[in-house]
């Protein structure tokens, strides 16, 4: 259990939100061309790092917008919370 | 509202808590993201939409809740005829926002239920189920949340000093209802 701050909402519990996985993947331009493993390294493998990873949330019983967050996932703490489209912390 | 029956039919009344269903009661969802749909909201209904997170603005007729930063619930103060489907204020905003392409408005009067609360002890109440930080919204009237309460989507209204104004959706609340009724006797 922990808390999140909801750039839209303010600060909630984490019950209130749903994870949505590794941030910052990018769709490949021409899917037509890739080969099988390639579309499966796109699609399924993601890096699930202990340490800081950059995740997609949602606040699901909020305001039901999307958001990334930098959380440590070793201890669940919450380094960055930012808006979808704004540029990840560098830091 | 025609054909309607009650979701909730009991009134309930415990020591510094009563509990009761609104109806009928016109309920409206408009979404839109644009300067001009606010500005032609607050033209249509002389209502300015709250943009300031979790708070709500009110008229002599309506109030307009803060649901997230391009969606907001209008509801009306008063109880309406109970003859008739039809609502003066979503024909003005069909007229004024659909039509022009400005937003959304979306007639959710049937799907949410209005259950009024009055007492010193509704937040007592709601901190049995939910995970929500009621201190300071219980001291800010007019505050709005969306929230969890025993495990259901709720939007909480403070309306004023001891009375709230929950919604619910209907299929949810006559359980929510129950766990109210069950949660304010242990109180």
């Amino acid at each position: 259990m922990f808390i999140i701050n909801c750039p839209y909402c303010g600060e909630r519990e984490q019950s209130e939100f749903k994870a949505g996985g590794e941030a910052h993947i990018v769709r490949p331009k021409q899917p037509t061309e890739l080969s099988d493993d390639e579309w499966a390294e796109y699609l399924f493998m993601r890096k699930n790092i202990k340490g800081i990873q950059f995740e997609r949330w949602v606040h699901t019983h909020g305001c039901r917008k999307w958001f990334n967050v930098v959380r440590d996932t070793s201890n669940d703490k919450i380094k960055a919370v930012y808006k979808m489209g704004e540029k990840p912390p560098t830091k | 509202m025609l054909n309607y029956t009650n979701a909730i039919t009991e009134e309930k009344s415990y020591s510094s808590l009563q509990m009761k269903e609104i109806k009928p009661v016109m309920k409206l969802v408009i979404r839109g993201k644009k300067r001009e749909f606010l500005s032609a909201i607050g033209k249509s209904l002389n209502l300015l939409l709250p943009t300031e997170a979790n708070t709500s603005s009110r008229s002599d007729k309506l109030t307009a809740l803060w649901l997230s930063p391009d969606e907001w619930m209008i509801y009306s103060n008063e109880i309406l005829n109970s003859e008739s489907n039809e609502y003066e204020t979503e024909n003005l905003l069909n007229k004024n926002i659909s039509k022009t392409n400005l937003g959304a408005v979306t007639d959710v009067t049937d799907q949410f239920v209005l259950i009024n609360m009055k007492g010193d002890k509704i937040f007592d109440l709601f901190e049995t189920g939910s995970p929500f930080n009621f201190n300071d919204f219980r001291n800010k009237k007019g505050s709005v949340t969306q929230t969890i309460l025993a495990k259901i989507d709720v939007i909480i209204h403070n309306q004023n000093q001891n009375e709230v104004n929950l919604f619910v959706r209907r299929s949810f609340s006559q359980h929510l209802f129950s766990w109210m009724n069950d949660s304010a006797s242990r109180l």
